[in-house]
């Protein structure tokens, strides 16, 4: 092999490749671009990726898992926390955690309502991207492993309660809402959530409409803020209005809604 | 030194390593901010001195990349550099720029593109001052009409690079879009034409270090370029898996990026090879220790460690983890931090005339061995880190900051052994500040210029 070999070797291969990469760009570009007439962006989905860039949200957070590690990954944060949720923790994150108990803090960076209102709508087409199924596993802002793997069984995969764990497993409920007793996310445990649901319709603070513990569960999935449970106090409600995100009637099937509320009537 | 024009070198040299103590400094700081409470969250918040840290990196770097072409241009086409005056208002430009944009992200003024966080018409200036850099370097191989291979790999990857930066100014309002074309200047930077760069510093320092014969470097030189292009081109792909666009690319960009450790090996077998054959013939052992750790720890943080993670099977679970930054520190110290520092400590000597003490000192070696065990521990304990991030809450599902509450032992780690690889860093910037201010003439360093006896004549 002479110097005038390896020079071909470089050169052919290199354009070879060259070729192919600007081949495969120009599909990828217009696959793109073509997915954008069914998912239209909006001019606050454009001023919102401004509003990530001017901010440096990049430099603490993770997005499609690309950015720093510093703070958590939010492709998924719109499908997990609901918008009036964002909207109050972007205006004042202090509110909702302490340096003291997570040794950092999201700092208050000031941004107007209308930034706020951009930046939640851009997240939320992040969110609506085409990821080839990343991440494989909901990655949370806060909490605890809902269910180790390789805990399940094969019998029992046919059982409605087996089912409705895993709806909510799926469904994100385990963002705001810890399995463990006494602990606050953004929502109230729900441990003991059975016995204390048939409580509260008793109760003469109880301003829903449902007469029994599944009613009222149904009640608290489909319409959270007919009634905001105590002690929400500030981490659960802004308003009168729940930040737990009032989707699940269209995003839950009713055969899904069963296996849930059966799954939460066991907590007893 | 031979030419009176490669003084210039100097210049950008120091530039170069004053701004690598700044970055650790920031990194220091940053990673203060992990181990938390942050006092300073009102003033100057993570993002804004991790951006510091990561934009004084690419700076540095590419300021010891221009130093290293006037100092290298010379020797190779034997010439004086067209216009020094160009030279030094280029410098001056250039960390011009460098200091507005850093002084800006300490006010908050960034574009907040990772890596690209510059604001636009600071990105203008950067195109200007390349092109005055590009402009120059021609020039002089245009006045010399001559040119070794060596060189030309060197001004290509420089002069590629400075095309692959016009995507960073380019604006999409498609964030998959975004992404897409980031990672043209940011991968095809790190793992394409900047590889050019390294694998021209090498053979230079090769040639110039070992009685190792040019043809036989050159003939090489080529296949390991050629291996670059051919995975890293395609390789791009490894981080297109996850962002919004065809299936394809995680088989293209699996398949091609898996490759893309066959060229820094090639580099290592190389580097290893040269020297066993042709032996060492240059007194510099401070030059020597640079150069080969060089090409052995980018075999390491990159070859290894980037293969660890490039397989779309392993990247979903690994992705935008501390495998990430184990990764990303000790690829980029081996390949672009390591060969600046063989080239600074290669040409000082020679520019300031005091080679002997220098080309051997017990605080150069120091330096070396400090910074090359603290970056090797700092990637241990990235590495424990990743992996426990990993398992803990993209396997098991721990949330975020309950994780991060785990590994904060990991972080103590890194902090202890970051702290080595700084001593290291102050022992290479005062063995540099000893070494004095650059001589006058070409003759006052002729006399103790190691570098030009071990020349070997150019073709
Ligand atoms: C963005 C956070 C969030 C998500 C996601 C969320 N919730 Fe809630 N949830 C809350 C908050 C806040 C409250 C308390 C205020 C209220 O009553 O709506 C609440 C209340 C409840 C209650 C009543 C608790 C009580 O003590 O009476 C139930 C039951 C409940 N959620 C179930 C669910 C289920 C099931 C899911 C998943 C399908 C879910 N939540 C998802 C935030 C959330
Ligand atoms: C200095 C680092 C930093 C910057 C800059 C930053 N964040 Fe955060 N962010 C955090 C941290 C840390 C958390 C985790 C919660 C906490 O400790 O405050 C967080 C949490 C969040 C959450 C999740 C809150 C929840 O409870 O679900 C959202 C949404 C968010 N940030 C959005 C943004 C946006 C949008 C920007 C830019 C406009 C931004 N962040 C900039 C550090 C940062
Ligand atoms: C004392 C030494 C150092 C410390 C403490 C340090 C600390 C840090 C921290 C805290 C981050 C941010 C990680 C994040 O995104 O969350 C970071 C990023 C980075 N640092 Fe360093 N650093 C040091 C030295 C270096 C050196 C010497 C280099 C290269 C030569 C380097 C290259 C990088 C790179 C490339 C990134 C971005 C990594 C990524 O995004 O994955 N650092 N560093
Ligand atoms: C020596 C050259 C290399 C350097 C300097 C380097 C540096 C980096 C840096 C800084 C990042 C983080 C980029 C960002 O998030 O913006 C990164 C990511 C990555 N690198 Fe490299 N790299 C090198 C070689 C390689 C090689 C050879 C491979 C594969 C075999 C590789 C695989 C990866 C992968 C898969 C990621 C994405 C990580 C993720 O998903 O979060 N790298 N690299
Ligand atoms: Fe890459």
């Amino acid at each position: 092999m002479t110097k005038a070999d390896t020079r071909r070797f470089f050169v052919l291969g290199t354009l070879l490749c060259t070729v192919a990469f600007i081949v495969l760009t120009v599909d990828s570009h217009r696959t793109v671009v073509a997915r954008e007439h069914s998912r239209a962006l909006g001019d606050d989905v454009r001023r919102g990726l401004r509003v990530w860039g001017v901010y440096n949200c990049e430099n603490c957070h993770t997005l499609l898992g690309e950015g720093s590690y510093y703070a958590p990954d939010l492709t998924q944060i719109v499908a997990q926390r609901g918008v009036p949720y964002l909207q109050a923790f972007l205006a004042d994150p202090s509110a909702f955690y302490s340096e003291e108990e997570h040794r950092r803090l999201m700092p208050t960076l000031g941004l107007s309502a209308q930034e706020i209102d951009d930046a939640i709508a851009f997240l939320g087409w992040v969110g609506g991207i085409d990821t080839l199924g990343w991440p494989p596993r909901p990655i949370r802002v806060s909490g605890m492993p809902t269910r180790l793997p390789g805990t399940e069984t094969a019998s029992a995969a046919s059982d409605p309660v087996t089912q409705g764990r895993q709806v909510f497993d799926a469904t994100g409920c385990g963002a705001c809402h810890s399995l463990e007793p006494g602990v606050m996310l953004v929502g109230p445990s729900l441990a003991g959530i059975a016995r204390r649901a048939e409580e509260r319709v008793q109760d003469a603070a109880y301003t829903g409409s449902a007469q029994d513990a599944e009613g009222y569960l149904r009640e608290s999935i489909f319409e959270p803020s007919a009634f905001l449970a105590p002690p929400a106090g500030k981490h659960g409600t802004a308003d009168g209005l729940s930040y737990m995100p009032g989707i699940y009637t269209n995003t839950l099937d009713p055969q899904a809604a069963d296996e849930l509320v059966a799954y939460l009537l066991t907590l007893q | 030194m031979t030419f009176e024009t490669q003084r210039i070198a100097y210049f950008y040299f120091l530039a170069a390593v004053l701004l690598f103590a700044l970055q650790v400094v920031f990194g220091l700081l940053s990673l203060a901010k992990y181990l938390g409470p942050d006092p300073l969250l009102g003033v100057m918040h993570f993002a804004t001195t991790k951006a510091v840290h990561t934009n004084l990196l690419l700076v540095w770097c590419l300021t010891g990349f221009m130093g290293a072409a006037y100092y290298m241009v010379p020797d190779e086409s034997r010439t004086e550099i067209y216009s020094p005056k160009l030279a030094y208002l280029q410098l001056g430009l250039w960390l011009t720029i460098g200091v507005v944009t850093i002084v800006g992200y300490l006010f908050g003024i960034t574009e907040g593109r990772k890596l690209l966080e510059m604001p636009f018409p600071l990105k203008l200036g950067v195109v200007v001052v390349m092109g005055m850099f590009l402009f120059n370097i021609l020039m002089t191989i245009r006045k010399a009409n001559r040119w070794t291979t060596t060189e030309a790999v060197l001004i290509g990857g420089l002069a590629s690079a400075a095309l692959l930066f016009i995507p960073a100014l380019l604006h999409f309002d498609n964030y998959t879009l975004d992404r897409y074309y980031r990672w043209w200047v940011v991968h095809l930077w790190v793992e394409g034409v900047w590889m050019l760069i390294l694998a021209a510093m090498l053979a230079f320092l090769l040639i110039r270090l070992s009685g190792a014969d040019r043809e036989v470097m050159e003939k090489w030189l080529y296949v390991i370029v050629g291996l670059t292009f051919i995975s890293g081109i395609l390789g791009t792909g490894h981080h297109y898996y996850w962002i919004g666009v065809p299936r394809y690319w995680l088989f293209a960009g699996g398949f091609f990026s898996a490759l893309e450790p066959l060229a820094l090996f090639a580099m290592a077998v190389y580097a290893y090879n040269m020297l066993r054959r042709s032996g060492v013939s240059h007194p510099n052992t401070v030059a020597l220790h640079w150069t080969i750790g060089s090409a052995v720890f980018s075999a390491i943080g990159g070859g290894i460690l980037g293969f660890a993670h490039t397989w779309p099977q392993v990247n979903q679970w690994t992705h935008g983890t501390h495998i990430t930054t184990m990764h990303g520190h000790m690829a980029f110290f081996g390949a672009y931090a390591m060969i600046n520092l063989a080239i600074i400590t290669y040409a000082l000597p020679g520019c300031t005339g005091r080679s002997d003490e220098n080309a051997q000192s017990r605080l150069g070696i120091w330096a070396f061995w400090l910074m090359v065990s603290g970056m090797f521990g700092m990637t241990m304990a990235l590495a424990a880190a990743g992996i426990t991030q990993t398992y803990l809450e993209r396997i098991l599902g721990f949330g975020y900051l309950e994780t991060q509450r785990m590994i904060q032992v990991h972080y103590l780690m890194w902090l202890t052994t970051g702290v080595i690889f700084a001593t290291g860093v102050g022992a290479f910037v005062w063995n540099f500040a000893r070494a004095g201010l650059p001589v006058r003439t070409v003759a006052e360093s002729a006399a103790s210029g190691p570098s030009a006896a071990a020349r070997v004549g150019a073709v």
